[in-house]
């Protein structure tokens, strides 16, 4: 069954439509990513899904509820967890305290919100401390965030929506910006993280794709134009000739 | 239509420079003392209604150089702390130079009197500040519309980024928006004298005024800004008409119902 | 107990028997208004330009009961309290969705919208001329029209105000202000929703603002137009900033310097407010980062001149 699914969504900005009527399905336990070149919609749509604004039409389900035009902040409780393109931290926040507001909001315990000092949660600190680890952050957690390098706020970007302990990751373009090592280490532990999660993951690198995807789908000008295995994505004339020559030329 | 000169000018300098300026009151009320001090000086109140905007404009322009360029890189407090020590300054200041007590001052003698229309009886000082205010208005909105500069400056509200790519000086630009707000609110300030009179107050009540304006109307929605001061106008003539003491007060209560209904204000887009 | 907290125990002790004790007094209560504006500015992010609607609205309605009905001091300082937490809920539920200089314009404009409501209302308020004759009931058998029984009892609530201001900064919830101020984007998207937090943020630092409020109708017996004006507003302001509003105690400093200043100033001329205006105008261009930063800057400044001293020898 699949976990995450949308119905003709469509998201016009004035005379723009950054998305048109995508239908997607993204099953359980496996790894779905959408590629595309800059502009096709991708982020749009991550932004549609997590709610950060409503969709001009179509619908969003989520484990079979209508999410459709819930806020953001309650469809991040619903479990659904993303990851910014720009490094999207709080930079004067203790690395451990970046991931630990995530953890906390999704543990709920707001019986103490006021009352209880912030230490005394010891198993969000633990949640948060574990998400570090999976990242390969845990000997920064006390330097702010700001003070560590780009590729560590991308791992730290991912450590803050692993915190929120979710059943469905949003990723978007968890490489940009990234050296060819930085990507190598950022492409494993992605690959680690399969399995225990359902990922969703926006990309126009090929390279990256192709090795970590179950089912891959091609988004242009706002409208999903393939979907397939890697494989068959890569065989697909239409988009070969729509751009995926471009890309890998790349 | 005095507020809709205030609001323009205030929306002007929010909107180009992106800073709050609390000193658009004291800016307003230094410019009704320096029509006073010009009527004396030169004794012919047109000569005076010519040079104390412009007065006010230079003190605009030496307080953009001096005291508000070096604060864009810092944040709104400390942009807010500024003017708002500035107009303590010049509100202080009035006071130290004419006194704490407001004077009066008389339109001149060709505006003196009124129309008996029947029901009422209209000044014509009133009607003439009505038209001149308008004339104002529409020949800031003509020069921001039909001219360069204008375009200039409609293009900073949009993009500052865009304006220095096009090789304009920001700098200047933003000297020039707040030289031009200040006088507008010179001369909203200068053309009230005769109307209200002279306190040293009145700045501070025109101020609250500006700002509510300019929410109602859009920040940098200059347009928006005209419409919300004549709308806010004439609520206050309005409701000035069954309750008086209210008036002002009601003007605020107008701007919370309408922001609850649509909290981007009457033409925001943001 | 840390280090802080026993420099601040010390200066309650000192302090009245340093200056006068109205003035003493006064510090106090004004870093307590302090405390709530710096829960806004330096965790939240929000620069509220209206913070003397709560301290105003707290002290009229306070002030009332007390002129009117003699009420109990714990009455009027909990009915404070609540008014400084209800305006502020009222004016937060109109501001919390804007950001930016929208959001200033408008905690501005509400506070003159309450300026202007007490300045007419004269038959509750006094208008123009204030609203004196307010008492300062005895509790428990002690006088409070003593002057220094009233510090004590203003200090102690100060420093009870401290202790619970520090209780929520230290708390989950004081984390995610700082979330929000850091990024709110994000903090919306882990899951809170970020008006709600700011507007309880709002309330909490209404209620602090409340309680100054009712002190200092008590402390002068009369609420003048000017605590419910922008003036006011700005005065905290300041005083937070010149603070370090980055710091928790940087209000209490604050506080220290405002009253410290104002006092001096209106010695020196009738029309301090200018030189008030100047000292602000001053400090913004030349002394930005506040008191602490200074105090920083000042210490460097001085190890290096000891090394420089060292190395010459």
């Amino acid at each position: 069954m699949a976990l995450l699914r949308t119905e003709s969504l469509t998201k016009a900005f004035g005379a723009l439509t950054a998305v048109n009527g995508v239908t997607l399905e993204v099953q359980a336990g496996t790894l779905h990513s959408i590629i595309g070149p800059n502009g096709a919609g991708k982020t749009t749509l991550f932004n549609l899904l997590t709610g950060q604004f409503p969709p001009t039409s179509g619908r969003i389900v989520f484990d079979g509820r209508d999410i459709t035009g819930t806020p953001a902040h309650r469809i991040a409780h619903l479990g659904l967890a993303r990851s910014f393109q720009r490094t999207n931290v709080f930079p004067a926040l203790s690395i451990l305290d970046n991931v630990w507001i995530a953890a906390f909001a999704r543990g709920r315990s707001w019986r103490g919100l006021v009352w209880r000092r912030s230490d005394g949660y010891a198993e969000v600190t633990e949640r948060a401390r574990v998400a570090l680890a999976d990242v390969g952050l845990a000997d920064k957690a006390d330097q702010p965030a700001r003070e560590i390098s780009h590729g560590e706020q991308r791992q730290l970007e991912l450590a803050i929506a692993l915190a929120a302990a979710p059943r469905v990751l949003l990723l978007d373009e968890p490489a940009a910006g990234l050296s060819p090592d930085e990507t190598q280490k950022m492409v494993a532990l992605v690959r680690g993280l399969k399995g225990r999660y359902t990922i969703v993951l926006i990309e126009h690198k090929m390279d990256i794709i192709m090795g970590v995807s179950d089912r891959v789908s091609v988004m242009h000008f706002g409208s999903l134009i393939a979907e397939g295995t890697p494989a068959e994505i890569q065989r697909n004339p239409e988009v070969r000739r729509a751009y995926l020559g471009g890309m890998v030329a790349e | 239509m005095l507020y809709a000169l205030m609001g323009l000018g205030l929306s002007l300098i929010t909107g180009v420079l992106n800073i709050p300026n609390f000193a658009h009151g004291a800016l307003f009320a230094v410019g009704a003392y320096f029509l006073f001090s010009a009527i004396h000086a030169v004794g012919n109140f047109w000569l005076a209604l010519v040079l104390a905007p412009v007065g006010v404009a230079l003190l605009g322009l030496a307080i953009e150089y001096a005291g508000i360029r070096p604060l864009y890189a810092a944040g709104h407090d400390y942009q807010l702390l500024f003017t708002f020590g500035l107009s303590l300054i010049l509100s202080e200041g009035i006071i130290v130079v004419w006194g704490p007590i407001g004077f009066s001052q008389l339109p001149p003698p060709l505006l003196r009197g009124g129309f008996d229309l029947g029901f009422i009886f209209y000044p014509k000082y009133r009607l003439f500040v009505m038209v001149m205010a308008g004339l104002l208005v529409l020949a800031t909105w003509l020069f921001l519309e039909k001219t360069r500069y204008g375009a200039i400056m409609r293009a900073g509200i949009e993009s500052k980024e865009m304006v220095s790519l096009l090789g304009i000086d920001v700098h200047r630009l933003f000297t020039a928006a707040f030289a031009l707000g200040a006088y507008l609110a010179g001369i909203a300030g200068a053309l009230t004298a005769p109307i209200r009179g002279l306190s040293p107050s009145m700045g501070v009540d025109m101020l609250g005024i500006a700002f509510v304006v300019v929410a109602l109307g859009g920040l940098g929605n200059l347009l928006g800004a005209i419409a919300a001061g004549l709308i806010i106008g004439v609520a206050q003539a309005v409701v000035a008409l069954y309750w008086t003491e209210a008036s002002v007060a009601v003007i605020f209560a107008i701007m919370a119902a309408i922001l609850l209904v649509r909290p981007q204000g009457l033409f925001g887009i943001r | 107990m840390s280090r802080a907290w026993l420099a601040v125990l010390a200066a309650a002790v000192l302090l009245p028997m340093a200056v006068r004790h109205a003035l003493a007094t006064e510090i106090w209560i004004f870093a307590i208004f302090g405390l709530g504006l710096n829960l806004l500015l330096g965790y939240t992010g929000l620069l509220s330009f209206g913070q003397s609607t709560f301290f105003g609205a707290a002290a009229y309605v306070a002030g009332y009961l007390l002129k009117h009905y003699e009420t109990n001091v714990f009455a009027a300082l909990g009915v404070g309290i609540v008014v400084g937490a209800v305006s502020a809920a009222l004016v937060g539920y109109l501001c919390v969705r804007r950001s930016g200089l929208y959001f200033i314009m408008l905690t501005f404009a509400l506070n003159q919208m309450f300026y202007f409501i007490a300045y007419q209302w004269t038959t509750v308020t006094g208008g123009e001329d204030g609203m004196p004759g307010i008492g300062r009931p005895a509790l428990l058998g002690v006088d409070f029209r003593n002057p220094l029984a009233y510090y004590v009892f203003v200090a102690a609530l100060f420093l009870l105000s401290l202790w619970i201001m520090q209780r929520i900064v230290e708390s989950p919830l004081g984390k995610i202000l700082q979330a929000i101020r850091e990024n709110d984007v994000r903090a919306e998207a882990v899951g809170y929703d970020v008006p709600r937090f700011k507007l309880l943020a709002f309330v909490i630092g209404g209620a602090f603002s409340g309680l100054a409020g009712v002190l200092y109708s008590m402390l002068f017996g009369i609420v003048p137009l000017e605590a419910i004006g922008f003036v006011f507003s700005g005065n905290v302001l300041f005083a937070t900033l010149i603070g370090g509003s980055g710091s928790f105690y940087g209000p209490i400093i604050g506080s220290f310097v405002f009253i410290w200043l104002s006092e001096s100033v209106s010695v020196v001329w009738e029309r301090w407010p200018l030189l008030l205006g100047v000292a602000f105008v001053i400090v913004v261009l030349f002394f930005r980062g506040g008191c602490v930063e200074a105090w920083a800057r000042f210490w460097s400044w001085r190890e290096r001149r000891r090394a420089l001293a060292g190395i010459a020898q």
